[in-house]
């Protein structure tokens, strides 16, 4: 991480937690109308913007809805009019406000929601699991896990500057493990206001503003005469968000120095000579890199990947990528009981992603970590030393192993 | 072979109407041995009070139901219809469901030498004079009656259902045989008079059917949209607005000329600017913006827009002021406000002409029928007095 930074890009330093680091981002973006709704462990971001707000930092109107429902459609609308607007949610308060969320997508518009991933009830548990999350991976909207509080404020600005895009304009979710992130505490460098505006302009929603100086009808009853196409015209954005994602994070390069690494939407941890890598979302990241050093201390050859951007998925960087190793461990911080080989949503996704490899590596799933039990460093050995069976032996291919659960 | 009967219906008022024809014919068919299966054009719902909409028959001697249903079925409009039933004539004028399917024929889908059915007490010159042109004959039968109305959920059983289907036993025996809607008739209800309906209506129906050429008929004067490609319009499911526009005078707000729904009335409101008190209310109550002010405080209004739905009629304060009259008695679309003013003696003459002696007391949509009432003129000049109100 240590890079040289171009001179005043960033103003100070501070101790704080994930959800501070995105409430500085909120305060860099300018962002205009924040709605809350209190719930563990989003919670946090909202007293940190609150507190900014008070504290005259940023300008903005800051809603306290009467649930997520009311809340996602506040900043739904708001963002109609024009205004770069933020809400966000853990676990069930997510999933209750997911009428709003889908139609945010459908209607195209670029709001940037924080998702403190939570376990979703029942049983009650605060700990992280990406279901709640994943549950709008089909339904149009931009998704990015980041693993670092620092990685979570530059992805605020980074959000608005891709969801924003004239060719994009769909919503984005910015999830980060709760608890994990959410709640630990970092260093974190500040940019300064000047570098921010520099690298993200203004939102301009163009000819589908709504304002009484352009009356627009947004989102008619338009049935099966329409509809196909406007979901044609989705999947295109969602597809031409792949170049607008690598485009922004060149440009934020520019401004802060060289932060981040093509292919931008999933970063290559010590894979150069690797046979066999582990590949997951959010913080698991940090034992499963050490886990790397310690086993490469031994000689074995082993790498990670870990994939920030979710939707849109990654796909012809991450075949590209993932072919060269003898196997694939799927790291799934979430469930999907009954599915193909009782494997977990991102093995699914990775799997698909390699299927059209005629020399395909085995790939194998670990569930783990779920209601946010820890994932230590022992366990992601563990895995590596799973995948690297699996790489020996063809018939471990989809195999799934839960780690962690007592057994 | 497949026999497809298109059932062209007021939405609301005639849905459950509709929906036991199509139904019906599947029944009786089957009968007489073929494969059958009815289905509505989902998308008319929810349906809007008046609205133009579908049900569709489909009937085969020959292929299997799931053949016949892979032909017919799971779609939400057809190309040919060999009989289009039409349960209230005032559809002549042209059907509109939605903003995009353009103001269409009525007889659009009607086959050479197929059935245009519509049950109406009109002779067929004067049903043909609104109807589009085709390239091919075809006939026009007519059922004789009025248009039978009924309410959300509820089925006013005035016999034209049965009549219906001895209709169309009189213009296709191989789609229904007479015997075969009577014995069903009889086998479901026991009830005699329904099996004599539909005998009566084979046999006037045959007497009164028409043959139209292709020198009958208009220019059909509505264009039909054609609808863009997925890259050819905004994304964001944004569509720009009616800028907000207002001056006093025919015509005088803005509207949306991509969907005026005028299709959807059987009735207008013929107003009397002379008995007129400038209450305002017909103006304010209007749930379709249709009244514009003018400069002399009376209120114009602009057909394209109004849907015939009689809140103004029932409103209006004023005896003989704001009259539903049958929307077949009209030609066009004109303001009535230009035309009194041009010529006040000659517009009251004309709007009494139309508005005849009987009053048709306004549809609450209660399922219970209507009311007709005999009236006395009000001259021109005489003074307003307080409107009867219905059940007072």
């Amino acid at each position: 991480m240590a890079v040289a930074q171009p001179v005043g890009v960033y103003e100070r330093e501070d101790l704080l937690t994930g959800c501070q680091a995105v409430a500085e981002g909120i305060r860099l973006a300018n962002v205009d109308v924040i709605a809350a709704y209190p719930i563990r462990p989003y919670t946090e971001v909202m007293d940190a913007i609150s507190k900014i707000i008070a504290d005259g930092k940023l300008v903005a109107e800051y809603i306290v809805a009467d649930s997520e429902h009311s809340q996602f459609e506040i900043v739904k609308h708001a963002a109609s009019v024009g205004a770069r607007a933020f809400a966000g949610s853990s676990g069930t308060g997510w999933m209750y406000g997911f009428e709003a969320l889908v139609v945010t997508a459908t209607d195209r518009l670029p709001v940037l929601f924080l998702v403190g991933n939570r376990a979703l009830d029942d049983p009650g548990a605060f700990g992280v699991e990406h279901n709640d999350a994943l549950a709008i991976r089909d339904m149009g909207w931009l998704l990015c896990w980041v693993a670092t509080a620092q990685e979570a404020l530059e992805h605020v600005l980074l959000g608005y500057r891709i969801a924003e895009d004239r060719e994009v304009r769909m919503p984005m979710a910015l999830a980060m493990d709760g608890a994990f992130l959410t709640h630990s505490q970092h260093i974190v460098r500040i940019p300064s206001q000047e570098a921010v505006n520099r690298f993200l302009p203004p939102f301009d929603l163009g000819e589908r503003r709504l304002h009484p100086d352009n009356p627009v009808s947004i989102a008619p009853q338009v049935n099966e005469d329409w509809v196909m196409e406007i979901r044609r015209q989705n999947w295109e954005a969602a597809r031409r968000a792949r170049g607008v994602i690598a485009t922004a994070y060149e440009e934020f390069n520019q401004v802060f120095g060289q932060r981040y690494r093509p292919p931008y939407s999933f970063e290559e941890f010590l894979t150069d000579d690797a046979e066999v890598v582990l590949i997951g979302m959010g913080t698991v990241a940090m034992p499963a890199r050490t886990a790397v050093r310690r086993l490469r201390e031994q000689g074995h050859r082993v790498g990670y990947v870990n994939l920030r951007w979710f939707r849109p998925f990654p796909t012809e960087e991450l075949r590209e990528s993932l072919r060269r190793f003898r196997a694939v461990g799927v790291i799934d911080r979430d469930f999907a009981h009954g599915a193909p080989d009782d494997g977990g949503v991102l093995l699914h996704e990775v799997r698909s992603c390699l299927y059209p490899v005629r020399e395909r590596p085995a790939v194998v799933n670990f569930i783990t970590g779920l209601g946010g039990r820890d994932v230590s460093i022992q366990d992601a050995i563990r895995m590596y030393e799973i995948t690297q069976e699996a790489a020996r032996k063809d018939r471990l291919d989809g195999f799934v192993t839960w780690v962690g659960v007592r057994e | 072979m497949i026999k497809r009967v298109e059932i062209n219906y007021r939405g609301i008022f005639q849905k459950t109407l509709a929906k036991r024809i199509g139904g019906d014919i599947v029944m009786i068919a089957a009968r007489m041995g073929q494969v059958g299966f009815s289905n509505g054009r989902y998308s008319d719902a929810p349906e809007r009070n008046g609205i133009p909409c579908k049900y569709f028959a489909f009937v085969s001697p020959d292929l299997s139901e799931e053949e016949l249903e892979a032909e017919c079925g799971a779609k939400l409009d057809i190309d040919e219809a060999n009989i289009s039933v039409v349960l209230d004539d005032t559809m002549v004028k042209g059907v509109e469901p939605w903003a995009w399917h353009g103001v269409r024929p009525i007889n659009e889908k009607v086959v050479p030498y197929g059935y245009l059915l519509i049950v109406s007490r009109r002779r067929p010159e004067e049903l043909v004079r609104f109807m589009a042109r085709k390239p091919y004959p075809y006939y026009l039968a007519i059922l004789e009656g009025e248009a039978s109305f009924a309410g959300l959920w509820v089925y006013r059983d005035d016999l034209t259902h049965e009549r219906v289907l001895g209709a169309l036993a009189a213009l296709d025996p191989q789609l229904l045989s007479i015997e075969a809607v009577k014995g069903y008739l009889w086998d479901k209800t026991h009830e005699e008079h329904r099996v004599q309906a539909a005998q009566k209506a084979y046999e006037s129906v045959r007497h009164n059917v028409h043959e139209v050429t292709p020198l009958q008929g208009i220019d059909w004067p509505y264009e039909i949209p054609k609808l863009p490609k997925w890259h050819e319009f905004p994304e964001g499911v944004v569509v720009k607005a009616v800028p907000r526009e207002f001056h006093l005078g025919p015509k005088g707000q803005s509207r949306n000329q991509l969907f005026k729904r005028g299709t959807t009335k059987s009735q207008r409101p013929v107003v009397r600017f002379d008995l007129c008190t400038k209450c305002t209310l017909c103006w304010l109550e209007c749930p379709d913006q249709c009244f514009d002010p003018t400069p002399d405080g009376t209120y114009d209004v602009d057909y394209e827009y109004c849907v015939g739905c009689g809140k103004c009629a029932e409103v209006c304060p004023v005896q003989e002021c704001i009259v539903m009259v049958d929307e077949l008695a009209f030609e066009d679309n004109r303001s009535p406000w230009e035309h009194w003013k041009r010529d006040p003696e000659g517009y009251v003459r004309w709007a009494e002409e139309k508005k005849g002696t009987h009053r048709v007391l306004p549809n609450v949509v209660t399922g219970t029928g209507q009311r007709v009432v005999e009236v006395e003129p009000v001259p021109a000049g005489g003074k307003p007095k307080p409107a009867a109100r219905a059940g007072a």
